[in-house]
């Protein structure tokens, strides 16, 4: 069972990173974005696509980042041009729509398990170390690296930095922060693009792992939702741990077998216990403000 | 001839595509204090944020400094000059002050003058715009538009909500901004408050001036004030200058001449 903990972590780094990615286009951009793992997909599957013609590994990710930012950029500029003054509701619905289509799009251009499913390149593979009989593969360390680098990063270019302290003000306030000068649609594609990028490198480390089917990998937005709600969509550490969190349990319920083909319902079970967790905390205030 | 700072011709604005502002035209010197006046819906704030951007202008044309802005994206009048403090102490809660003003700074905006201007916020640099009180609030956000180095501020009922002392420190701010060469255009609920203060004063009804003149004309003519409010009939009994209109209370869009210690937040 510890190995299969240990074997979670990857992915849990990985849902960590996806839920950041929740989190950062909640708070920045106001904007639930349902469509975030269609569109990093998309990128994952242009880069296998490209390597599976023969094009070197890193190149081929830098195109496949690059067609991920790009295609978030163009949600993202649409969703500024046409729904800025909008309520969060309809921004959400807007990308349950893309999520839709892209999904569709996705599936006829790369296949899915049932027409062949891609094959990602896994080179992190490889055992770095045993204690006892726990092996401990290097896609664990590289993922937690990449999610702490990441909380890190982002956290610091929020609080140190002029263009962390403006996408502040554009979250606050986006009307007052461009009375004062602050170019709010240009930073708000700009969020949206570097989201993309994360998320398609999110789904290339998580996707050795749980297979090349593009279904699987786009519907990784429930796991992404769920960990974002164990950071109420606000704070970076708890989401993060959320992420790790859930990676953990997943990996436990891969080794109970009697368990492990509801696997999927971990993420649903997440949020419906944080739902009512949270409500019941509701139903106490409101019941002690009588 | 001097060129005004700010200059509208036949500028009509929408709200939610409704049309609220028409066939407007007036204009802000540099230096002076521009005072609109008008009761509750005239279309005073509508006006603001069509000039600001944030309302779309469906016809005329809005100049700043001479060039046309009335097309260009709101973050891009404001780089143009163009400040505007909004109604309701639009502070960014969760950035301290400083960083209210680092978010704002551009061209010779200087933060250094800010606290000049407001010692209090100098103490507070490092307090989160959130917790400080609605004066101060209001002071971050007149800083705000100062360190954009603007040449047109835009000022909408900065005195709501506000202790009538806070106000009239306040209001001696409005002249001092006038006195750095900017052109201020002042919106305010105390009539007669704005009028000391202001140098020429344009009245909205309906969306439309009514009256475009030095303010010294209506300065402690409430009579005149009401009805060009309101376009009726004279009040029958004129309060004095220096009280608030009687009847203020039955009639709250009436104009009303300074600020009451009932106005405290």
């Amino acid at each position: 069972m510890v190995n299969s903990v240990i074997a979670g972590l990857t992915s849990g780094g990985g849902y960590a990173l996806l839920g950041l990615c929740v989190v950062l286009t909640y708070r920045l951009v106001a904007v639930v974005n349902f469509a975030m793992t269609a569109v990093g997909a998309m990128g994952a599957f242009i880069m296998v696509s490209l390597t599976d013609k023969g094009w070197n590994v890193w190149a081929a990710l830098v195109v496949g980042a690059l067609s991920a930012a790009l295609l978030s950029g163009l949600l993202g500029a649409a969703l500024v041009r046409w729904f800025a003054g909008h309520r969060e509701r309809t921004k959400a619905a807007v990308t349950v729509a893309l999520f839709v289509a892209l999904s569709a799009i996705g599936l006829r251009l790369f296949g899915g398990n049932s027409t062949g499913a891609h094959r990602f390149p896994n080179p992190f593979g490889d055992p770095v170390f045993t204690v006892g009989s726990v092996v401990v593969p290097q896609s664990v360390l590289v993922s937690l690296a990449f999610a702490l680098l990441i909380t890190l990063a982002v956290g610091l270019l929020l609080t140190r930095t002029r263009i962390g302290l403006k996408l502040q003000a554009l979250s606050e306030r986006p009307s007052t922060a461009e009375v004062v000068g602050i170019p709010a649609p240009r930073l708000a594609v700009g969020v949206w693009a570097g989201v993309g990028a994360i998320t398609m490198l999110v789904i290339v480390l998580v996707a050795p792992r749980l297979g090349g089917d593009f279904g699987a990998l786009s519907g990784l937005i429930s796991t992404a939702l769920a960990v974002a709600m164990v950071g109420a969509f606000r704070s970076l550490p708890l989401t993060l741990a959320g992420g790790l969190i859930l990676g953990c349990l997943e990996g436990m319920s891969s080794s109970v077998d009697s368990i492990q083909k509801y696997q999927g319902v971990v993420p649903f079970l997440v949020i419906l216990v944080l739902l009512w967790w949270r409500s019941r905390r509701e139903v106490w205030d409101t019941a002690h403000s009588r | 001839m001097t060129v005004p700072a700010l200059a509208l011709e036949g500028v009509g604005v929408d709200r939610a595509e409704v049309p609220v502002i028409h066939d407007v035209t007036l204009d802000a010197a540099p230096g002076a204090v521009t005072v609109i006046l008008g009761a509750n819906g005239a279309g005073k704030t509508t006006l603001m944020d069509g000039i600001a951007g944030l309302a779309k202008v469906r016809s005329g044309t809005i100049r700043l400094d001479g060039t046309p802005i009335e097309k260009l994206a709101t973050f891009r009048r404001a780089r143009a000059g163009l400040g505007y403090v909004e109604q309701a102490r639009t502070t960014f809660r969760t950035l301290t002050v400083e960083q209210n003003l680092l978010v704002s700074q551009s061209g010779d905006g200087d933060l250094g003058t800010v606290y000049k201007l407001f010692p209090e916020l100098d103490k507070r640099r490092n307090l989160q715009a959130g917790y400080l009180s609605g004066g101060e609030q209001q002071m971050v956000v007149l800083g705000r538009a100062l360190v954009t180095a603007p040449k047109v501020v835009l000022i909408d009922e900065m005195s709501l909500g506000l202790a009538p002392l806070v106000v009239r420190r306040l209001m001696t701010t409005v002249g001092e901004l006038a006195s750095m060469g900017i052109a201020v255009v002042l919106i305010e609920q105390f009539a007669n408050l704005a009028l000391a203060a202001g140098d020429h004063a344009h009245v909205l009804r309906k969306g439309g001036v009514v009256f475009s003149g030095p303010c010294s004309e209506l300065r402690g003519d409430d009579e005149r004030l009401h009805r060009l409010y309101f376009g009726g009939p004279p009040l029958t009994t004129p309060g004095p200058s220096t009280g608030p209109v009687p009847g203020g209370g039955a009639t709250p869009d009436a104009p009303r001449n300074g600020p009451q210690e009932s106005e405290r937040p």
